[in-house]
């Protein structure tokens, strides 16, 4: 069970003609996300004729409307707020909140391309990069970019890395990258400017309507190294 | 009954109203471009005007029937040919058997849809036909499938019902007029006072380098009143994102779900068209609107569809 705190400040602002964005001040922090996360699991439990879409993000959460069905957009989305708050500090369900989901990763040097070049740039070996890597436990603040792509973090500060300046056109499906203060992981292969460290072999979007994305806004993710043998056996990626 | 690609196009795909719901997972809502267009010629064959029509970019693929079928071309004017003869756009048409549809050159607009009277058959995934990886290719072979007693009653309308002055407003909606209406967004007022009076007054036109994730605008160079990045938030179809460049970029169907550049505003619903129709050798111009008329315009053209 989860606690509702209401002393959080929510503003809301028209996006446009068709969507509505509540927000709180902008920052990367682990209370802002259980905000967010509350008040989406609050809306999501109304289910609000006429809303099509619910997306958090960082500090922020959107929702995109029909228009002929939601009249005053903002009269409707202060009545909403009006409503979050007062229920005051009210348990929700959610059985989730303390799971943490293990995710394996291979650091091999074939699959973690940039490994070798962030050794030395960071005066690190690659066993620390790793042993750092796998020692946080991250949360999932938003997905985005493309289907299931979840940014995570934060990622301890001795590890921290830029992006690539330029992209790479062909990033493989599981690829475990950094980027800043943030880490993620290539559901499928595509273009990517993330410093690359590992693969796993979980799928993580499947087109399965049944299961699509494998991590969810909110979400605490740890990894564990893998060697070698036991991802070419685990392996649910395309190669 | 059946209809088949004789051979395809550069980007043509099959659309519907696209798919909602699942922007949280990060997977984008595609559907219509122009969906004033789609709509229009799904309702003028008497489809459900949310129904999966194609829709087509020049040069754009070419069609036969196997069967006698009636369709609708509406949007952008490619010059439709049927069998070597010049044919009507926006109007119910009967074809026949081995009858072949070829587009001969992009006269008007960039986004031309073909509508046939059924439902097109293609796996649906998430509730929508969408496709927003795969576009249709050379053999590919769909079959219509009537609608059943079910969908009639929402497809009650046939194009005799559609009167011709209502057609001539949407074209003239979408294609006469160079003025295109947006709401400010989140970081508007980040702008420095230059840009804003930049953005009102200049003129702009849309970049080649336009797809159905995004259109580049071209125009005055625009700048916020200092560097800044911001964190990344939902953005919508419409949204006009400010690269670090200095040029805008229009999100369309296919836009990914969150991102993290200056949202200065978004294009209202019922002037995207227009905006998806601009070829880049005509000049628009961008004014300000507010919620409360985009509205009561949005609910105004729906209704001419119901």
């Amino acid at each position: 069970m989860s606690k509702l705190f209401s002393n959080f400040n929510w503003k809301v602002q028209a996006l446009g003609d068709h969507a509505i964005q509540f927000y709180l001040p902008a920052m990367m922090d682990p209370r802002v996300i259980g905000e967010i996360k509350n008040f989406n699991d609050f809306i999501v439990l109304e289910e609000i004729k006429g809303i099509k879409d619910i997306i958090p993000s960082y500090h922020s959460l959107t929702l995109i409307y029909d228009i002929e069905q939601i009249d005053e957009p903002i009269v409707f989305a202060n009545n909403l707020i009006g409503k979050y708050k007062g229920q005051g500090e009210v348990e929700l369900p959610n059985k989730e909140v303390n799971k943490i989901i293990e995710v394996p990763v291979c650091y091999d040097e074939n699959f973690g391309i940039d490994l070798i070049n962030m050794s030395s740039k960071l005066n690190l070996s690659i066993t620390e990069i790793i042993k750092i890597h796998t020692q946080n436990i991250y949360q999932v603040y938003c997905l985005g970019f493309m289907p299931g792509f979840a940014y995570m973090g934060e990622v301890s500060s001795k590890i921290q890395f830029p992006r690539h300046h330029q992209t790479r056109q062909n990033v493989s499906a599981g690829s475990v990258g950094i980027a800043g203060a943030q880490t993620g992981i290539y559901p499928m292969h595509s273009p990517g400017g993330w410093q690359i460290i590992g693969r796993t072999p979980v799928k993580i979007f499947d087109k399965n309507p049944a299961i699509l994305s494998k991590f969810k806004m909110g979400d605490q993710i740890k990894f564990y190294p893998i060697p070698r043998a036991e991802f070419d056996s685990l392996n649910q990626n395309e190669l | 009954m059946s209809i088949q690609i004789i051979k395809q196009g550069i980007m043509d795909t099959l659309q519907d109203k696209g798919r909602y719901g699942f922007q949280h997972m990060g997977i984008p809502p595609c559907g219509y471009l122009d969906n004033l267009s789609a709509q229009l010629a799904n309702v003028i064959v008497g489809n459900p005007k949310d129904a999966p029509i194609f829709e087509l970019h020049f040069p754009a693929s070419s069609f036969v029937f196997n069967e006698a079928q009636t369709i609708c071309i509406s949007g952008a004017n490619f010059v439709p040919v049927l069998n070597d003869k010049s044919v009507a756009m926006n109007t119910a048409m009967h074809v026949c058997k081995n009858d072949t549809l070829h587009f001969m050159q992009p006269l008007l607009g960039k986004t031309c849809y073909l509508a046939i009277k059924g439902n097109i058959d293609s796996s649906s995934w998430l509730n929508s036909k969408s496709d927003f990886i795969s576009q249709i290719k050379t053999n590919d072979q769909f079959n219509i499938i009537p609608w059943d007693a079910d969908n009639k009653k929402n497809s009650n309308l046939s194009y005799e019902k559609i009167e011709s002055s209502l057609i001539n407003n949407i074209q003239k909606h979408i294609f006469n007029s160079n003025e295109i209406r947006f709401i400010p967004g989140p970081q508007w007022n980040d702008l420095n006072t230059e840009s804003i009076s930049n953005i009102l007054k200049q003129p702009f036109y849309t970049s080649l380098n336009s797809n159905r994730m995004g259109y580049k605008l071209k125009g005055p160079s625009l700048q916020l009143m200092e560097e800044k990045t911001y964190l990344s938030s939902a953005v919508t179809r419409g949204t006009m994102q400010l690269l670090p460049n200095g040029e805008l970029i229009v999100l369309m169907a296919n836009h990914q779900t969150i991102g993290g550049y200056a949202n200065i505003g978004q294009i209202i619903l019922v002037d995207l068209p227009k905006l998806v129709q601009h070829k880049s050798d005509t000049l628009f111009h961008l004014n300000l609107t507010n919620v409360a008329t985009a509205h009561s315009e949005y609910k105004q053209m729906q209704q001419w569809f119901s």
